[in-house]
């Protein structure tokens, strides 16, 4: 179990979540007015408050906080000392502190840099990502709840537990430098592999015919479902079977996939009538029970009690402070784990024992208090 | 050595973090193929298994016919991006030979990575089950599309149902908005990234324990968790939070707003009251701008629609580049949408694409790591594999079979 100092950003963030789920010890070091990811909504309890943001309840589960004023040159001795004692750090630039200061106070420390000069709209436009998301001919949008920045964060996590990994079997630290810039652009490398080998340029493609001519998602009585209809010919007979539509039934050519390209528009009007008499799980369990790849379209609100997430104990019930035993969101590492993650902390939550664990004794604490540390 | 204490493979002296590791790769398309990529560029030995008589979809460019490429320019360019850096060996799983031979080299590889549907490799006797008594120090990821436990396990999917059933495509645009997706396969690079992280853990914990482990991840697991916040407070709230298009929480006024020319934008996010001034004086301080109610973030959020359609009268005028130019150069956030083609293009284009070091067919760049590492090196992009072009060599570095062997088995029709 290595011990990581966590001073990232939100787009950094998901990382040391991941290395607290897999038993790590995690810090979070503060500044005294809390990280930003606190104030970020929504909130548990949809009311602000610095402790129940969604996005630091999640993201900090399983780390403790130090809180310090990141100002005072007394606090500084304190991060050092702390540093001292971590396997890694993962940071956002700018450092708050020198990294020569930061190898010096411990040289085989695994010290990643995470590069971000942009806002999150801003960056995902310049990498390519928001000329694919949307529908055709209207506003691109963002993906949603910053999910982006969970990505760049999972690319930060390899990062991190690769050079952890080299540094248990050599014994040496190293400075990883991890370029969110980059890792946005590496998403699009199918739409560079299209434009570099066909000179294709990909666009947006709303919701229909991302896969096979027919694909894409129809409405039902409570929302929308999502369906592939299979490329072969085979799949296609199984589907009419199925399906039971005159028209589509009566057109012996639609077995061939190009055709049925070039009548999508006829083919998702049929669809879209006959589906919207099902609800979403009832037309789905029976495309699945006849192998077409079919799925609802949820809302996170549907998710909440979602039997596979349940069984497998991705949701996993817990003692929290302030709601009670919830069906908490163990994560997709963590709950192959088997770790139990501890509810994100109080801001300072675990101020005296770190401080106590560093050796500073009620004389050294009071010198950081009267320095403006804490 | 390797970590297995087994001979050193060809790649183990180059000071990369996974030197000297290696990966049996059983996946197909992206998900699985993208990890180990991943594992590829940071070093480990990852040996396709292929099969020559049912070649992947993906990996041949004559889909239709099902044909054997023969060559790397009979692999589509998007196979020859994701499999770079690794090593093919055909196997025949359908027989006996092939699936004992896929047992020998099981047995001497640190990872192996599947990314069948549940059931598979357990039907070939390949399972974590099969595998974990002839190498209990094996680490075995399986990565599935919902796991292979649960009601759901035996569940097709796919990148677009997967961006349906984790709520990507509900929380993703405006409140009234369909379903909204993204044009690449997002589901895929969210499971990958997520394997190869737990992969390096297991390594990192098997380094102390001596133990394999049997990973059996779910991709939809892997998406939901990106979605963790808005799931945690869809559990406590017990409602959805409201879909936010291109707005920010707390920063105002930000969108993606038209430009001259169709289906032309811009991206502006103003993150402070002071850039707000700046923009104001960018536009040439209209009379608009000077309102009151916009001096704070709260106010120009409260008055947000008005404040788009005022600001989109100004950038529908201009081209984009020149709506981003007017903006940086005053210090406030924008970014033009570029598509793939301005992405590449000009000196301030994409970083993580590299030009191939051995360009074969296919596409002239391939996708590099966003990361380095200062005292380990990651592994050059190799291109990737012929069919089957290193089957005789593996053969021979892991299991130091002899030509005699290796023709033995291809006379049992183990090695097609």
């Amino acid at each position: 179990m290595a011990r990581i100092i966590d001073m990232a950003a939100h787009p950094a963030v998901y990382a040391a979540r991941l290395l607290a789920e897999t038993g790590n010890e995690v810090i979070r070091i503060e500044s005294s007015q809390g990280d930003s990811l606190r104030r970020l909504g929504p909130y548990l309890g949809d009311k602000p408050d610095l402790e129940k943001g969604a996005y630091h309840q999640f993201f900090n589960a399983g780390k403790q906080s130090l809180k310090l004023n990141l100002e005072a040159p007394a606090a500084r001795r304190v991060v050092l000392d702390l540093i001292g004692t971590a396997d890694a750090l993962i940071a956002s630039s700018p450092l708050l502190l020198e990294e020569s200061e930061i190898l010096e106070a411990n040289p085989r420390l695994v010290l990643i840099k995470v590069i971000n000069d942009e806002p999150e709209l801003c960056a995902v436009a310049r990498s390519g990502l928001l000329a694919l998301t949307g529908h055709p001919g209207q506003r691109p949008v963002l993906l949603g709840g910053h999910v982006v920045y969970a990505a760049t964060g999972l690319y930060v996590s390899v990062a991190a537990a690769g050079a952890l990994f080299c540094s248990q079997l050599t014994g040496q630290g190293q400075v990883v430098e991890v370029s969110i810039r980059q890792c946005l652009e590496s998403f699009v490398e199918q739409a560079m592999v299209d434009y570099t080998s066909w000179g294709q340029v990909t666009e947006r493609v709303g919701y229909r015919g991302a896969i096979t001519a027919v694909s894409g998602a129809f409405p039902c009585t409570d929302g929308y479902w999502m369906v592939s209809v299979p490329q072969s010919p085979d799949g296609w007979g199984k589907f009419v079977d199925w399906v039971q539509d005159p028209v589509l039934s009566a057109d012996a050519s639609l077995v061939d996939e190009a055709e049925r390209d070039a009548k999508k528009d006829l083919i998702v009007e049929r669809l879209g009538m006959w589906s919207k008499g099902f609800s979403k799980i009832e037309i789905v369990t029976e495309a699945q029970k006849r192998h077409v790849p079919a799925a609802p379209v949820s809302t996170p609100l549907d998710l909440v009690d979602d039997p596979q997430l349940k069984a497998r104990g991705f949701l996993s019930e817990t003692d929290h402070p302030d709601f009670g035993r919830i069906l908490f969101p163990l994560g997709a590492i963590g709950s192959l784990w088997g770790n139990k993650l501890n509810p994100a902390p109080s801001l300072g939550q675990q101020n005296a024992k770190i401080l106590a664990e560093l050796g500073y004794k009620e004389a050294d604490i009071q010198e950081l208090v009267e320095g403006g540390a804490l | 050595m390797n970590h297995h204490g087994q001979s050193a493979s060809s790649n183990e002296k180059d000071g990369s973090p996974l030197a000297g590791t290696r990966v049996l790769d059983f996946t197909h398309v992206l998900a699985g193929p993208f990890c180990t990529r991943l594992l590829a560029d940071l070093g480990a030995d990852v040996l396709k298994v292929e099969s020559a008589t049912r070649p992947e979809r993906l990996g041949s460019r004559k889909t239709s016919a099902g044909a054997a490429p023969r060559t790397r320019e009979d692999r589509a360019p998007s196979f020859l991006n994701t499999n770079r850096s690794k090593r093919s060996i055909t196997i025949n799983l359908k027989t006996e030979a092939g699936r004992l031979l896929a047992r020998r080299l099981a047995g001497m590889a640190d990872i192996v990575v599947e990314n069948f549907s549940a059931s598979v490799m357990d039907r070939l006797q390949l399972g974590y089950g099969d595998l974990q008594p002839l190498n209990p120090k094996l680490i075995y990821v399986s990565m599935s599309g919902f796991g292979h436990s649960g009601p759901r396990k035996s569940w097709t999917s796919m990148n677009m149902n997967l961006q349906a059933y984790t709520g990507l495509m509900m929380v993703t645009g405006e409140e009234k908005d369909p379903p909204t997706a993204i044009a690449n396969s997002w589901n895929d690079y969210m499971g990958g990234l997520h394997a190869c992280f737990g992969i390096l853990q297991a390594l990192t914990q098997r380094a102390k324990s001596g133990q394999g482990t049997n990973i059996d991840l779910s991709q939809f697991e892997c998406s939901v968790s990106t979605f963790g916040p808005l799931l945690l407070s869809s559990i406590v709230n017990g409602s959805t939070a409201p879909r936010l298009g291109n707005r920010s929480m707390v920063a105002a006024p930000q969108g993606v707003y038209r430009c001259e020319g169709a289906d032309e934008w811009c991206a502006i996010s103003v993150q402070n009251d002071e850039q707000w001034q700046a923009f104001a004086s960018a536009l040439g301080n209209p009379g608009w701008a000077r309102d009151d109610r916009f001096a704070t973030v709260q106010g120009r959020m409260d008055a947000h629609d008005e404040l788009d359609r005022l600001i989109e009268s100004w950038t529908s005028r201009l081209p984009k580049k020149e709506v981003q130019r007017c903006l940086k150069e005053a210090g406030v956030p924008a970014e033009r949408m570029r598509r793939i083609n301005e992405v590449l293009e000009g000196p301030d284009g994409a970083q993580v694409f590299h030009p191939w070091d051995d360009p074969q067919g296919g596409s002239t760049l391939t996708t590099g790591v966003p990361f380095s590492f200062s005292s380990s090196l990651l592994s050059r992009l190799r291109p990737a594999p012929v069919l089957g072009e290193h089957t005789r060599d593996a053969l021979n570095d892991w299991l130091g079979l002899t030509e005699v062997e290796v023709r033995e088995l291809e006379d049992q029709g183990g090695l097609v």
